[in-house]
Formats: structure tokens, C-alpha cells, sequence
């Protein structure tokens, strides 16, 4: 089950971030290392979140949110 | 010249010449006018106003009674049958009606709201016991409430003069003429009905009234049966119309010379497979709002470009687009002339969109380098996404593109970073099983990320005027 939201939770990112490759990405890569990640890919990848895992984060979650460990981590707090 | 004037002049030219036909009844002009001459009102019941409220379905009793209440010089109060009780009484309040007259559908239904407090008679049975008791007209012809896509209702009430100016552009542009055969299955409590019924009663052609547009192999049959020449009708029942056999409804259509449709926005492939079944005649539109009637006409022809276009302003109509509040050409657009209204109905709020004569429609819109008008959507529907201005009609154009979408609009709704962020309202197509992430995934990949929608509810309505405009004002 962990296995399975980690490959969502890639997913997400590469679906938000078309230009991400799989070498590129790095779960505790931060926010301001990702080019395109900006307010706007923010709300898509809070969007896509819950829109994959049926949940839907307070909004101090949504901004506290920097990397894709955060991610997962957010998302694990809410299905477990 | 006040409306009244359209069908004595007709009457004067052509007395015996079929003015209306309505199911199985006819009436020349001359018999036209003397039952609008006879109609009479309970001139006690009427206070200083002079405001009568008519609430009824299509019919010769609609025809007459309208006619007539003007006859008497006063104002019609033009109601959908539709109507709920609420805004009724609103209506009626604000108006200050002193009566309504309605049909009997309509009686059945409103003598059971407790609310009303004025006399309701119903149209083949008004108490008979006055006669010619003003010859001075209102200015006000009909009050019409808007129905309110971004707001709530306000009374529009327009003037004899605006009638007439509006009529005879309609004429000019369109060239209708005494020897038209005019089909009409539109409400005539709306002014794109209103204003065919004035035209045929300008030109003295003969006007073929319908009930409604439901059913559409009576539209053709009728046209057929009255070598009918032109036909209005909303862009919605053209597409229904396609999907009939094309060689047919070539047939069907031969004789007819126009179809007249309004500003909702046409299918591009309803205007295309339209220009070819009217091969001896011409597709056509106008833009225009109850306050500002007929502020642009649209001919489409052979010319592909120009089909997104509500075509050029009307004759002695200006229209101007004020872009200080964007930084493109688009803008919202004003109009000036003598087809639009000094004041709104008794509305000091109203009243400040118009300034020096321009009317701010709250319509989105720019001009083409040829002078062409192209309508974008509604100034309050736009939104804001940290700066970003969206409009709803691209979303929604996108996601009804989604197997399993019946039916979508997108809304704008509050949001602590961004201002506002999308939120769709998706009724889904019988047994689909569609669900909120294929239509994000689906968005992601055809729309730029700050469009794609935040929030997705599914629902079965979408709240819509009675013209099928989507009231967004009651989703935010």
C-alpha cells in the first residue's frame, strides 16, 4: 500500500511537472529547486492530491507543502 | 408612433390582408385592431401607474391583450408563466401593478399564491365595463424584469420610442417586407419575441404564432403550410433541427429567406450546416439586451471568418468597448443610441451603468480590425486567479469534451492566496461513472495550469434562467 502511494504521489509530479524526468526527481528536492514550481503548480499538485486520494487538506496544509515528501507525508497522515 | 400605431397603419393598408394566425384562428388587420379596440379594463382598479401586469402563453389573447393595454394607454408588465410566487410578488411590488391579467394556466396556478394582493382576472374574462377612457399613451410601452444571469431581476421599462427605432432597424437590416410569412414559436414575454411580433405588425406582414419551439416537426410543417418566408428561433432549437435529415429539411426550408437567432452563443457547426440548408436564404443574429434591444445584426454568408461575430453596430447605434480595466482589447462593452434605455424601472443602483447615454452591459467583448463585434462573456463571470483572468466558457468548452459529461459550469470561488480559484458544477451523463480525477487529468493536459478547476462537484441541475442562461451569481 506504501509502495502504491509513493508511485501516486510520483505520478502527481510528473503529471503537474511534464518536463520532469525520473532522474531529475528526489523526494526531499525542495520547491525552490524545481523550476516551474510556482503558486499556480502548487494548487494543482494540492488539486491532483486530493482529487487522487479523496482527501482534502486544511488550507495551512496546502502551503506547508515544499517537497514531494511533504507530500506524501500530508497524504499518509490522512490514510492511515 | 406608439406600437399601437404599427397595426393601424397596417390595418389602414391592408384591412383584409391575414395579420395573425394562431392554431386554428386568423385575423385580418382590420379585425385585428377592432378586438384590440374593444378590449376594455376596469378603469377603477387602475391606480396612477397605470402599470397592468400580463402573465400568459402564446396566443391570440396574449396578442390582443397586450395591443390593447397599451391602446387604453397604459403599461404592460410582461411576466413569465414561470414565474414562481416569490418573485411575482417582487415583481409585482416594485412595479406597482395595479392588475393582472393571465391565462387560464397560469390563473390555476397564481390563485393558489395567498401572497397576491391585487385583482387577477383571467384573459377571456375581464369585467366589461369601460371604454376609451385615455386617449393619452404612456411613455413606458412594457416593463420587462431581466432575467438576471448575474444578478437579481430589474424592471426595464421601454419607452414607445425605443420600439419603434429598434423595429424599423430590425426592418432595414433584415429586410422585411408586407409579403413576408413570419414563423414565430418564441415567448412573446421576451423581447426577442416581442420585438418579430412588432416587426410583422410594422410591415404588415402575416405573422404565423406558435405556442413554443417544443415541438419541431410542427415548426417545419407550418412553415411548409404557409410558404412561410422567414423563421425565429433560439440557436438551441436550431441544433435540434440538425439532426433531422438534411435533404428534408433543405426542403422544408426552401421557401424561407431568413432565420432570424440571437446572441447566445451558435455552434459554429449549427451556423455552417444552417448556411446550407437555407439555400435560397440567410442565417442570421443580433446582439442585444432587453435595455439596449438590437445593438448589432450578424448576416453570416459564404465568409467563414466572420462566423464567431454578432456582425456590425445596428444604424445610428454606437458601441464602444472600454478596456481601462484590462490590459488586451477585449473590454466591457457600451452601447449609445436611441434603442437604449434613459433610466432602469425605479432603480437608483441600476441607473449608475449608464452614463451620458452609454449603457455598460456588463458583456465582455472587442472589435476585429473590419469592425466586427465579438461577444466573450459576461464582465462578472470573469475570473480572477491571482491576476489571471479566466473565462468560464473556455473551461466549460473543455470539459465537455469528457465522455460522461452531460452538462458543466464553471464558477468562480473564494480562495486565501489566490482570490478566487475554479470550481466546476458537472451533471454527468446517465450511467456514467465519470469521476473528478479523469476531469482534472483531462484539464491538466488541455488547459494552462492556472485554468485547471480547484473544486469539482457533481450535481443534477444547474440553475438557468428561463432562456437557458446559466445564473452563476447563485453558485458563487
Amino acid at each position: 500500500m506504501s509502495m502504491d502511494i509513493e508511485t501516486t504521489v510520483k505520478n502527481i509530479f510528473f503529471e503537474v511537472f511534464p518536463n520532469l524526468s525520473e532522474s531529475d526527481f528526489s523526494w526531499d528536492k525542495d520547491q525552490k529547486d524545481y523550476e516551474h514550481w510556482d503558486s499556480f503548480a502548487q494548487l494543482n499538485l494540492i488539486t491532483l492530491s486530493e482529487a487522487k486520494f479523496d482527501i482534502s487538506f486544511t488550507f495551512d496544509e496546502s502551503i506547508d507543502i515544499k517537497s514531494a515528501s511533504d507530500l506524501l507525508k500530508n497524504i499518509k497522515s490522512y490514510l492511515s | 408612433m406608439n406600437i399601437v400605431d404599427f397595426l393601424k397603419n397596417s390595418a389602414n393598408r391592408y384591412p383584409n390582408k391575414i395579420a395573425l394566425v394562431y392554431e386554428n384562428d386568423s385575423f385580418t388587420f382590420s379585425e385585428l385592431l377592432k378586438l384590440v379596440e374593444n378590449f376594455s379594463l376596469p378603469v377603477e382598479l387602475l391606480n396612477e401607474e397605470n402599470v397592468i401586469s400580463l402573465i400568459s402563453e402564446n396566443s391570440t389573447y396574449f396578442v390582443i391583450a397586450y395591443l390593447g393595454i397599451m391602446n387604453l394607454g397604459k403599461t404592460v408588465h410582461l411576466i413569465s408563466p414561470e414565474i414562481s410566487e416569490t418573485n411575482l410578488i417582487n415583481q409585482i411590488t416594485s412595479s406597482n401593478s395595479s392588475m393582472i391579467i393571465c391565462s387560464d394556466l397560469v390563473f390555476k396556478k397564481i390563485s393558489k399564491f395567498n401572497s397576491i394582493k391585487i385583482p387577477v382576472f383571467q384573459l377571456n374574462n375581464i369585467p366589461d365595463n369601460i371604454n376609451n377612457f385615455s386617449s393619452k399613451y404612456n411613455e413606458i410601452a412594457y416593463l420587462i424584469y431581466t432575467s438576471g444571469t448575474t444578478s437579481e431581476p430589474k424592471g426595464v421599462g421601454i419607452n414607445h420610442s425605443i420600439v419603434e427605432f429598434a423595429t424599423k432597424n430590425i426592418v432595414q437590416v433584415l429586410n422585411y417586407s408586407n409579403s413576408d410569412v413570419d414563423i414565430l414559436p418564441l415567448p412573446l414575454h421576451h423581447s426577442f419575441g416581442l420585438g418579430c411580433l412588432h416587426v410583422s405588425l410594422f410591415v404588415g406582414s402575416t405573422l404565423i404564432l406558435l405556442k413554443n419551439s417544443s415541438d419541431l416537426q410542427n415548426i417545419l410543417d407550418t412553415m411548409k403550410k404557409y410558404n412561410a418566408t422567414t423563421l425565429a428561433a433560439v440557436p438551441a432549437t436550431l441544433s435540434k433541427f440538425l439532426k433531422f435529415n438534411e435533404n428534408n429539411l433543405k426542403d422544408y426550408f426552401s421557401n424561407i429567406r431568413l432565420v432570424i437567432t440571437n446572441t447566445t452563443k451558435i455552434p459554429i457547426n449549427t451556423i455552417e450546416n444552417f448556411k446550407k440548408i437555407i439555400s435560397n436564404g440567410n442565417l442570421a443574429t443580433y446582439y442585444g439586451l432587453t435595455e439596449a434591444s438590437r445593438s448589432s445584426f450578424m448576416i453570416f454568408d459564404e465568409n467563414k471568418s466572420f462566423d464567431q461575430s454578432v456582425g456590425k453596430p445596428s444604424p445610428q447605434v454606437n458601441i464602444k468597448i472600454d478596456t481601462q480595466m484590462s490590459k488586451s482589447k477585449i473590454g466591457e462593452i457600451l452601447i449609445k443610441g436611441n434603442n437604449v434605455i434613459k433610466k432602469y424601472w425605479k432603480n437608483i443602483e441600476s441607473d449608475k451603468n449608464i452614463i451620458n447615454g452609454w449603457l455598460r452591459t456588463g458583456d465582455l467583448g472587442y472589435f476585429d480590425v473590419h469592425g466586427y463585434l465579438y461577444l466573450v462573456g459576461r464582465f462578472d463571470d470573469v475570473i480572477n486567479i491571482g491576476g489571471e483572468k479566466v473565462m468560464p466558457d473556455e473551461i466549460e468548452e473543455i470539459v465537455k469534451q469528457i465522455d460522461g459529461v452531460e452538462n458543466v459550469v464553471a464558477f468562480g470561488i473564494d480562495h486565501e492566496i489566490f482570490g478566487q480559484v475554479i470550481k466546476l458544477h458537472v451533471i454527468k451523463s446517465k450511467n456514467s461513472n465519470l469521476d473528478k480525477l479523469s476531469i482534472i487529468t483531462f484539464c491538466m493536459k488541455n488547459l494552462e495550469k492556472y485554468k485547471i478547476p480547484s473544486k469539482i462537484d457533481f450535481v443534477t441541475n444547474i440553475p438557468q434562467t428561463d432562456y437557458g442562461k446559466v445564473k452563476r451569481f447563485m453558485l458563487k
